[in-house]
């Protein structure tokens, strides 16, 4: 956000397709406008400002691992430190700031913040994932605890970074946006499971739901796995008929969020 | 035959379990993590499913999973391909139990030859010779010690569990037996979940030599000759051939037959392997059996002419063995190279990464089974089996030729691989006279068997 402000020596580039960009990231080969340039700048405040604060306290507050958002050509990503294994791919089931007493969540920064523009570029997300990662330890990989520094955070969160960056589909418990643009404030429950689904009575469509609030299950030979809301809000859509076969990961129910579903009713 | 089954595992044999059901006219479900959701058999298979994340003891090792998913998909059985579920008996039972068929033998054959040490005893009761080893299982170190003293050092300690040299020590003193002793039960216990140890005389200087079976279910069982994996690096294979340079047509076709008589009086069914050392003067003795297909099935399809895939799912279906022992003929002589993500320079380190750039060779002779595409990201959570090159030649000679045209022209750019050790291997005296033994990258170094093959 301290980026010199300075004409791009090849401004007449700028129409290009939006590129990826990281934080921090030097400018000498920017190919964007004078104009373009203070236009990213207003909106990477403005997203600093107004978003990021409010995505920290929902992290903390859910246990996600991850919270992407979008608006306009942007897309806000935070992350919390992988702690363990599992971690970057955690099952909306998984909740560890619930399960552990004295671990609230609150306080504790997210482990990677990325703002980029919205290119589905895939071989970005490689190249990320491939700096990220460390050699092929299985195990090994992604160790950090909830007292990882940010740094290690968006390292080990890079792993992670491949499932939901480079595919067009969310991985589990990821809160992110449609992509059709007109109803971007939303998260989806997606399935921990592979097997049939069975949406809970309770939790049809309009109900207020917190984050954590179970939405149906999945029927594993038999052994239910909880589908659960992966923020607070109001329930939309179903987007499986109940006893439909559903894969892992798959999106089942969208989650209007709370607070951004106000905000478009007042206005 | 099945109608549809569901193939519960990735990479290149996910890619070839889906090649034998199309040639047999089966519908194909892959099963796949997160991360192989861009890969190769998921992209081509007739439907595939994800079952869990990239950890694979939630995904591909996760019993309910795969099988809650060969249920919704309207699977009649499952394939689940080498490592992960593949010899868990247990897996097959809860499998059997579901109304599905596991590819493979059925779950109280896998439970008989589940120990190493008691198969061991079976089959060498069964007329197969085995290395002289310690009475059973080692209940502590006071035993081990007597034991040792009574076998004779040096001595190998192995896990009755698993494989692939975890757990497994050589040691020549009692004193290093006794220091050894907890640590390989630590690492059988963590690799296998079993700690259970025993004792065996440890051969120098030996081969590995194995032979493949097919046994269907009605005691109908042949032979498709041997292969030679005596090429490793840390117990791991690197290269197979067949047939073994180690041994005479006649002591070839005794082996062969001993083995094939043994595992069907024992009551093994579908495809196997069963492992021997030969030493020096070409004795062989059992070592172990897998109860799977194999990584280096491949070999025995190239001098055979037999799909091994397709039989071992012919026979999981109850279907009665084509062919009878006069069928088979094994012609030529063939090669496999493993083309692992490892790099030579640093110790065979794991890599991952996007690869960029993939031909592969091409030729008489020449088959290449593997998963890469350009563009494909070699994930990092997963063995590092990139693909096997196989090369079949009408004599030895021909296909040492044949393989080093194809491995000049195999590209993989993006990620590093150990092409550098096979083509030290065929410029190797050792290796072109038939020569190597299983300790011998190993006592060489790898890193001065690459660097001699470069000043030759």
């Amino acid at each position: 956000m301290t980026e010199p402000n300075q004409p791009s020596p090849r401004g007449g580039a700028g129409t290009s397709t939006p590129k990826r960009r990281r934080s921090g990231t030097g400018s000498d080969h920017d190919p964007r406008s004078t104009a373009e340039r203070v236009a990213d700048h207003a909106a990477i405040d403005r997203l600093a400002d107004e978003l990021l604060p409010a995505l920290v306290a929902k992290l903390s507050a859910t246990g996600l691992a991850e919270i992407e958002v979008g608006e306009g050509s942007w897309t806000v990503r935070v992350r919390r430190p992988a702690d363990g294994v599992s971690g970057h791919n955690r099952r909306a089931t998984d909740r560890p700031s619930r399960s552990q007493p004295g671990h609230a969540g609150h306080g504790h920064a997210p482990g990677g913040f990325e703002g980029h523009r919205s290119a589905r570029d895939p071989k970005a997300a490689s190249q990320h994932s491939t700096n990220g990662s460390g050699p092929a330890g299985g195990d090994g990989t992604g160790t950090g605890s909830a007292a990882t520094d940010p740094g290690a955070g968006d390292t080990t969160g890079a792993t992670g970074s491949t499932s939901t960056a480079a595919n067009a589909s969310a991985g589990p418990s990821a809160v992110r946006p449609s992509d059709d643009g007109a109803d971007r404030y939303r998260a989806i429950a997606t399935s921990p499971a592979v097997g049939i689904y069975q949406p809970r009575p309770e939790a049809k469509s309009g109900t207020r739901v917190r984050s954590g609030d179970r939405l149906g299950a999945v029927d594993m030979l038999g052994i239910p796995q909880e589908v659960v809301a992966p923020a607070d809000g109001i329930v939309g859509a179903s987007l499986v008929e109940a006893g439909e076969t559903v894969e892992y990961g798959q999106e089942l129910v969208i989650i209007e969020l709370a607070g951004r579903a106000a905000e478009r009713t007042e206005a | 035959m099945f109608r549809k089954i569901l193939i519960a595992n990735r990479g290149e044999i996910a890619l070839r379990i889906l090649r034998a059901c199309r040639t047999l006219g089966v519908e194909a479900v892959v099963a796949y993590s997160e991360a192989d959701r861009e890969s190769l058999p998921v992209q081509l298979a007739d439907e595939a499913i994800c079952i869990g994340p990239a950890d694979a003891r939630r995904s591909y090792l996760s019993a309910p999973a795969v099988i809650s998913a060969a249920i919704v998909t309207g699977c009649e059985a499952i394939h689940p391909g080498y490592g992960f579920l593949s010899e868990d008996d247990a897996f097959a039972e809860v499998v059997r139990a579901h109304d599905l068929t596991f590819i493979g033998p059925p779950a109280p054959v896998l439970e008989r030859f589940a120990s190493k040490e008691a198969t061991r005893r079976l089959l060498g009761s069964l007329g197969l010779p085995t290395i002289p080893g310690s009475n059973g299982i080692l209940r502590d170190d006071a035993h081990a010690l007597e034991e040792g003293d009574r076998v004779g050092y040096p001595l190998l300690i192995k896990p009755a569990a698993g494989g692939g040299g975890k757990g497994m020590r050589m040691v020549r003193t009692p004193r290093e037996l006794e220091a050894s002793l907890n640590v390989c039960r630590s690492e059988a216990r963590s690799a296998f979940g079993d700690d259970s140890l025993y004792l065996e005389r440890w051969l120098d200087e030996t081969r590995h030599v194995e032979v493949q079976v097919v046994v269907d279910r009605y005691g109908r069982g042949v032979h498709l000759g041997e292969r030679d994996c005596s090429v490793q690096r840390r117990h791991q294979k690197i290269l197979e051939e067949g047939p073994t340079p180690a041994l005479s047509e006649a002591a070839r076709a005794e082996l062969c037959s001993r083995a094939v008589r043994a595992v069907v009086s024992a009551g093994y069914e579908n495809v196997g392997t069963l492992e021997f050392l030969v030493d020096r003067d070409g004795n062989f003795f059992f070592i172990e059996i897998n109860c799977r297909i194999q990584v280096e099935h491949p070999v025995t399809e190239m001098l055979t002419g037999v799909d091994l895939v397709a039989t071992q799912i012919s026979i999981a279906a109850g279907e009665p063995l084509g062919f009878s022992q006069a069928d088979v003929t094994i012609r030529g002589h063939a090669i496999e190279f493993r083309i692992n993500a490892e790099d030579p320079e640093h110790d065979f380190r794991p890599a991952a990464g996007v690869i960029e750039r993939y031909l592969p060779p091409g030729g008489p002779g020449v088959r290449m089974d593997s998963h890469l595409y350009a563009g494909y990201e070699v994930p990092p959570f997963y063995d590092s089996l990139l693909g096997k090159l196989i090369v079949w030649g009408p004599t030895r000679e021909a296909a040492i030729a044949r393989s080093g045209a194809a491995l000049a022209e195999l590209l993989i750019e993006g990620i590093v691989t150990n092409t550098p050790i096979h083509q030290a291997l065929l410029s190797s005296e050792a290796f072109l006279e038939g020569r190597m033994t299983t300790n011998l990258l190993d006592r060489v170094g790898s890193s001065a068997f690459l660097a001699a093959a470069a000043r030759a």
